[in-house]
Order: C-alpha cells, then sequence, then structure tokens
C-alpha cells in the first residue's frame, strides 16, 4: 500500500499545504514546531479515522478556521487505486469518504490502508500501564481482522450496558441477578471472541518480536511475552465460553458490590520479558526504547506476511534517540524490507549515506512554518 | 444578518427541529408554505394538529392507530395464535408491507437500555405476558422480530427466558443474513458468519 498525494487544509498549522509522495523513503525535516509530525498525522488520519497525537480532533483543527479537510491518494495490491477524504467541523463531527462516498461508521475505514506507527509516546507501551499494551494489541488485530474490531466494538457497549445496569439499579438482588442475565450473555458472547483471537495473534507475534529484538540488539536478551486474562488463554471460543462464565458467575458478590463489570477482557494485561526479567519493572531506558521499536518493527513484518500488502510505515522522530549503529541497522532493514515509509527528524541524521534521492524512489523534503518543499 | 420577518424565523426554527431537517431546508420549506395559497396550507396544519390529537394507540398490541382495538386487531381473518413482538410501530407497517406474516402484532414501545434508562417494565412486556396468559385466547409462536443490536439483543433474551416456561409457546427469532440482490463480497463479516451460523436446509 502506498499513498501518492496528501493535501491538507487548516490541519493544524498547515493552512493549504499539497504533497506528493516518493513511493519507497520519504524523509521530512525541519525545525521543531515547523509541522513535520502534522503531515504524517494527517496520514495515519486517512488509514485509522484518528490522530496519532492528538486526543480529540477539535485540537488538530487551525485555530483559526472552524474546520479541517485532508485528502489522499492511495494505491494498492488489492485496491489498486482510491481516494480517501477525511474531513472535521465543530458542528458537524468527522466524516471520512472513499472516492466521495461517505463511509457509514468510521470503523468501516480501519484495514482498509494497513499502517504502523513508530513515535516517542511508544515508550509508554512498555514502561505504563495495561491500557498502552490493549490498544497496540487492538490496533494491531483490528487492522487484519475487521470481525474482531466488531467484537471490540459490541463488546463496549455491552460493557457500558451492563456497568450503567449495576450502577444506577436499586432494587432487590434477585431482580438484578435476571436482569444482568441478557447482557451477560452478549458479554460472554464477544468477550470470548476477543480473548480467543488476542492468544491466537499474541501466539503468532512472539516469533516475529523475537526475530526484530535480536536484529535490533544485537541479541543480548531474549524477548517474550506472556498474555494474561481473567482465565487461562485459549485459541477455543468454545473454551473460553465456559471459563468466563465460571469467572462470571464467582465474581457476582464483588460486581455487585463494587457496582462495575470486574471480568473481561478490558482488564487483559501484557507482559513483556526479557530473558526472564520483567521489562516494565527492570528494564533501563535504553532497553524500552528498543523493545518498543522491535514491537512496531515485528507489526510490520506481521502485517506484510498477513495481508497480501506491506503497510506504510510512519516513524515519527525516532532517529535522535539512537546511536549511529543502531541507526544504520534499522534504516538498512526499512530499505530492504519496508514498504513506503515517511521519517521525519529534527537532528541531523546522514541519511543520504544510507539511501540515494533520485526523487524518484526516495524523496527528501523540509518543513518550515507549515511550508513544504521537496528537495 | 438582520432578519425583517420574527414570524418567518420561529417557523423556520420549528420546522428545523423535524428529522432531516437542517436551518437552510427549514428556510426553503418556510418560505415554499409561504408561497402556496392558503387552504393548502390550511390543510397541512389541520393534518398535523390531528396527527397529534385524534391519533391513539391500540390497547391490545401498542400499535399508532386511529381505532382502539386497531384493524389488525379485530380483523377475524388473521391468525390470532401467533404474535409478532416488534419494537415500534413502525416495524408494523413494514412487515404489514410484505404480507408474509398473518398474525398479529405486539409493539414493545422500545428495547431493554440501562443507559437510556429503560429496564423491562418501561417497555411493555406485562402486556404481551397477559396476552399469553389469556386463556380465551392461546398463542402457539411468538416471533421476535427486534432489531439485531446489543439492546434488541437482549431484549430478545430477556423475552425468551420469560416464554420458555409456556411449553405450548414456541419462541422464533426473524432470520440475520444476507440483503436480497446484494453480492457476497460487499457483506461485513460478522453479518456472513451469522448468516452462516443460521444457515438453513435448501
Amino acid at each position: 500500500m502506498r499513498t501518492t498525494r496528501t493535501v491538507l487544509q487548516n490541519f493544524r498549522n498547515h493552512v493549504d499545504t499539497e504533497v506528493e509522495w516518493a513511493p519507497h523513503m520519504n524523509v521530512i525535516t525541519g525545525h521543531n514546531g515547523a509541522g513535520k509530525t502534522n503531515l504524517i498525522d494527517a496520514i495515519h488520519y486517512l488509514c485509522m479515522s484518528r490522530s496519532f497525537v492528538a486526543s480529540s480532533d477539535r485540537y488538530v483543527v487551525n485555530q483559526d478556521a472552524p474546520y479541517f479537510t485532508i485528502k489522499g491518494h492511495f494505491e494498492g495490491n488489492i485496491r489498486s487505486s482510491f481516494d480517501v477524504t477525511c474531513s472535521y467541523s465543530r458542528g458537524e463531527g468527522k466524516k471520512i469518504f472513499v472516492n466521495e462516498s461517505p463511509l457509514d461508521r468510521l470503523s468501516d475505514l480501519i484495514g482498509m490502508i494497513p499502517v504502523v506507527v513508530l513515535a516517542p509516546e511508544d515508550k509508554k507501551l512498555t514502561s505504563e500501564g495495561p491500557k498502552e499494551r490493549r490498544s497496540f494489541i487492538d490496533s494491531l488485530i483490528s487492522q487484519i481482522s475487521p470481525a474482531y474490531l466488531k467484537d471490540l466494538l459490541d463488546f463496549r457497549k455491552v460493557r457500558r450496558q451492563r456497568n450503567t445496569l449495576l450502577q444506577e439499579y436499586r432494587g432487590p438482588r434477585e431482580v438484578i441477578i435476571e436482569y444482568l442475565e441478557p447482557w451477560n450473555a452478549q458479554l460472554i458472547e464477544y468477550g470470548s471472541r476477543i480473548v480467543a483471537k488476542r492468544t491466537e495473534v499474541l501466539h503468532q507475534f512472539q516469533e516475529y518480536l523475537a526475530k526484530q529484538y535480536e536484529l535490533i540488539s544485537g541479541m543480548q536478551h531474549k524477548p517474550h511475552l506472556e498474555y494474561q486474562t481473567f482465565c487461562e488463554p485459549s485459541e477455543d471460543i468454545q473454551e473460553i465460553k465456559a471459563r468466563y462464565v465460571r469467572a462470571l458467575e464467582k465474581a457476582q458478590d464483588n460486581e455487585l458490590e463494587r457496582e462495575i463489570t470486574t471480568v473481561g477482557p478490558h482488564r487483559d494485561e501484557i507482559v513483556f520479558y526479557l530473558d526472564d526479567f520483567e521489562l516494565r519493572k527492570f528494564g533501563s531506558q535504553g532497553q524500552h526504547r528498543l523493545f518498543a521499536l522491535s514491537l512496531k518493527l515485528a507489526q510490520l513484518f506481521y502485517f506484510s506476511e498477513q495481508l497480501d500488502d506491506l503497510p506504510i510505515f510512519l516513524l515519527d522522530d525516532v532517529f535522535g534517540d539512537l546511536d549511529a549503529q543502531r541507526t544504520e541497522v534499522l534504516l538498512q532493514a526499512l530499505i530492504e524490507h519496508a514498504g513506503q515509509t515517511f521519517i521525519t527528524s529534527a537532528s541531523p541524521v546522514p541519511f543520504d549515506q544510507f539511501m540515494n534521492f533520485d526523487g524518484e524512489k526516495n524523496r527528501e523534503y523540509t518543513v518550515d512554518k507549515g511550508m513544504v518543499t521537496a528537495l | 444578518m438582520q432578519g425583517t420577518s420574527e414570524i418567518l424565523e420561529q417557523a423556520i426554527e420549528q420546522l428545523a427541529k423535524l428529522p432531516g431537517t437542517g436551518r437552510k431546508s427549514a428556510r426553503r420549506i418556510a418560505l415554499y408554505l409561504l408561497k402556496q395559497q392558503d387552504e393548502n396550507v390550511m390543510r397541512l396544519a389541520d393534518a398535523l394538529v390531528n396527527l397529534k390529537k385524534s391519533i391513539t394507540r391500540c390497547s391490545v398490541c401498542g400499535v399508532i392507530s386511529d381505532n382502539d382495538p386497531c384493524s389488525i386487531c379485530t380483523n377475524p381473518k388473521r391468525d390470532q395464535s401467533k404474535i409478532c413482538v416488534v419494537e415500534e410501530s413502525q416495524d408494523v407497517f413494514l412487515i404489514e408491507k410484505t404480507n408474509e406474516f398473518r398474525g398479529r402484532y405486539h409493539v414493545l414501545g422500545g428495547v431493554i437500555s440501562p443507559l437510556d434508562n429503560i429496564g423491562p417494565d418501561d417497555v411493555r412486556i406485562s402486556e404481551l405476558m397477559q396476552r399469553i396468559n389469556d386463556e380465551k385466547q392461546p398463542i402457539d409462536e411468538v416471533i421476535l422480530a427486534l432489531n439485531p443490536d446489543s439492546e434488541g439483543e437482549a431484549t430478545a433474551y430477556y423475552l425468551n427466558k420469560l416464554l420458555k416456561p409456556f411449553d405450548e409457546v414456541e419462541v422464533t427469532r426473524i432470520a440475520y443474513g444476507i440483503p436480497m440482490g446484494s453480492e457476497l463480497e460487499f457483506i461485513d463479516e460478522a453479518t456472513l458468519s451469522r448468516a452462516f451460523a443460521t444457515r438453513n436446509t435448501f
């Protein structure tokens, strides 16, 4: 998959920007605050319908404007040529158009253009709470399985209904237990499918992670991940369902008292290990950084094998933190194996030592105050 | 912008509240009405007032109707032993258009949704159970025709459980699957897998 052109209007500091992209490596340099990240965030919007930086669409609109629009042209192996438009206005919210026709649901976009992002915030993946890791695995699976994404959305909705019932109902215990039943049935249905899919994908992912960590770190330690859920993980949905029923029964008193759903994949954890020590507790800054990098590279290669296409790879300001040797290893890997790649960098990295910016296959850009110049 | 007619603005404001009508369309409709002959506009106004004042609900099935009980519930040719449960009156009108179902209806007037503060007591479930319990008119089938979203599913599940103790009542639900005239490649995976799971003998 690749994008040939992106047009931005009122998107952060890009009032009116149009860029033609090269099919392989695109390196974007410029000072801090020039608008480099905004460019690749716009591409992310067209792939995932949201920002990888900002928490809300509101913050993405240029401060003097009431709306933003992003348009992109894409070419892929499965769908050969199509346009995606994302528009947002404060009054009407966000809309996505594929070839000018609007999508009913924003989630219909996910998976159409597979994308992998590596950003400075990724060190949270290994150092902070389980939420970051759940959203990593959810983004990974959703892009290859629309059914998984639908299960996630359904599960979230059922859980909200169930939590509201637990919180709001003031009546006899036997009545609320009866009222909970229809929601339990759906919670178990969607939740079990999510757990089975996470088990399956994480099991396969293990080997990709080991390979990338070995490449990036020079094989000092062996990485490993452990999937933890409310029961023993399994790829068999029926098995999970039976375990879910039992776990929910066991948790009933606790749930009624705390008025919240306590059993389900929304509480899952993925624990990362290097050899046999837990990364989150004992890892050094450098190890966290290399692990996050390996996770994203592993995602890139996992997508490449699962899909009949190479994903778009966005690297936001990651080279400043890497030493010369890692920089070389990473760049070599990207040049040899990655599809279309976008790199932003504020620090002077000698990219031209590794690739030929011929303007055909690879291109270099500078950004200054929202103005983009192809070199 | 300076308006010259407060009356026009008020009409626009009211029209803009209608579903699918923004301020722009509301202005167009208001100006259109202004150009029409008096009696045409009066007929529209009367129809709207009548709609609200004279229409009632059938006390048996709950459908929107001019008479109580409604023409479906009083029709002797309809199969009294079959009840089709739907969420709203408009679902009755839709199913009636198909001419497939010759039984009677039961309109719940909503589905269970704690987020909207709607519990089983807030929809017409007890009225349905009264009809099932009525010995003068035995029911042998209840067809659940609710939306396939989580609230519809929860309501169907709840009803099925209530109806289970009645051995003589068969509970069925409408099939979910591929829309007519569409192609498999454009069907989302969830619908397709549901259609597979509930496939029937050819």
